[in-house]
């Protein structure tokens, strides 16, 4: 079993929290795209060494392929303001700093020195596991999962579809 | 630190960078990415937990795809509903949308 390995995870954790920041503090928009991209394929490579290697696939094809491309298109769709920073910025930008870092801080630190009980070494479960427990166990949240994103199509369809004029 | 506990502790950190974004950008387009982050912070936990738990079996990775679906469908919507916002005002601050104020 391979054991954890300290360096590619520093090196993730690095490249996910900074192209994060750079997520909320870019003002052009397709750079924060960009960068999103750049956190959810460090995203991808912590599922490679958490030997989740199935969720890892899903995510390059699911986020860096669909959502990013949907989202980018959805940039170049509309017209963004820029200039002044609070054009971009809320004004409650400067109390959102402290709240979530106080927050963030607690819940990091009450996370990373809390002990379970439970753990064990690092499992591996195959795909044929992970797909045994889909449809058997968890058939029916499949299929609901199924209906609610035919119900996100029709509603997106609806949503951006041109009104008819008068 | 366990590695468990360095993974939740990333998990917790990338969440609350999440969370920053939504309530400081204005943008709508810039709220959904965020919630984005936020849904991959998630993502990350429950996969250390589902592979670090020794009863799990695989368990948290299907919520992770359960996750993924929801995701996308979030992301349609949110943006339908900028593209519909942008058209009826030419704006997508969050602040302009006040109709229902009492």
């Amino acid at each position: 079993m391979p054991e954890f390995n300290q360096f590619w995870f520093l090196l993730l954790a690095v490249v996910i929290i900074a192209s994060a920041v750079c997520v909320v503090l870019f003002k052009d928009l397709i750079y924060s795209a960009l960068s999103m991209i750049g956190s959810f394929l460090g995203v991808a490579g912590i599922f490679v060494l958490l030997h989740a290697e199935l969720v890892a696939a899903a995510q390059v094809l699911i986020y860096v392929g669909a959502i990013s491309v949907l989202i980018i298109f959805a940039i170049m769709l509309t017209h963004h303001r820029t200039g002044n920073i609070w054009n971009y910025f809320h004004r409650q930008a400067w109390i959102a700093v402290p709240v979530c870092a106080i927050a963030g801080f607690t819940l990091t630190v009450v996370m990373g020195t809390a002990s379970y009980n439970a753990i064990s070494e690092s499992q591996n479960p195959s795909d044929d596991d992970i797909a045994s427990l889909l449809f058997n166990e968890y058939a029916f949240p499949f299929e609901l999962v199924s209906l609610a994103l035919l119900v996100a199509m029709i509603g997106a369809v609806l949503l951006a579809k041109k009104e008819k004029s008068q | 630190m366990t590695p468990l506990q360095e993974y939740l502790a990333l998990s917790m950190i990338l969440f609350f960078i999440g969370a920053w974004g939504v309530l400081a950008r204005r943008n709508i387009i810039m709220i959904v990415m965020c919630v984005e982050l936020m849904l991959n912070a998630i993502n990350i936990s429950l996969v250390a937990f589902s592979n670090y738990s020794p009863s799990g079996g695989g368990r948290g990775e299907v919520f992770v795809f359960f996750v993924f679906a929801l995701a996308a469908a979030e992301a349609a919507i949110g943006l339908a509903i900028a593209i519909a916002m942008y058209r009826l005002r030419e704006r997508l601050s969050v602040d302009e949308l006040d109709e229902m104020r009492g």
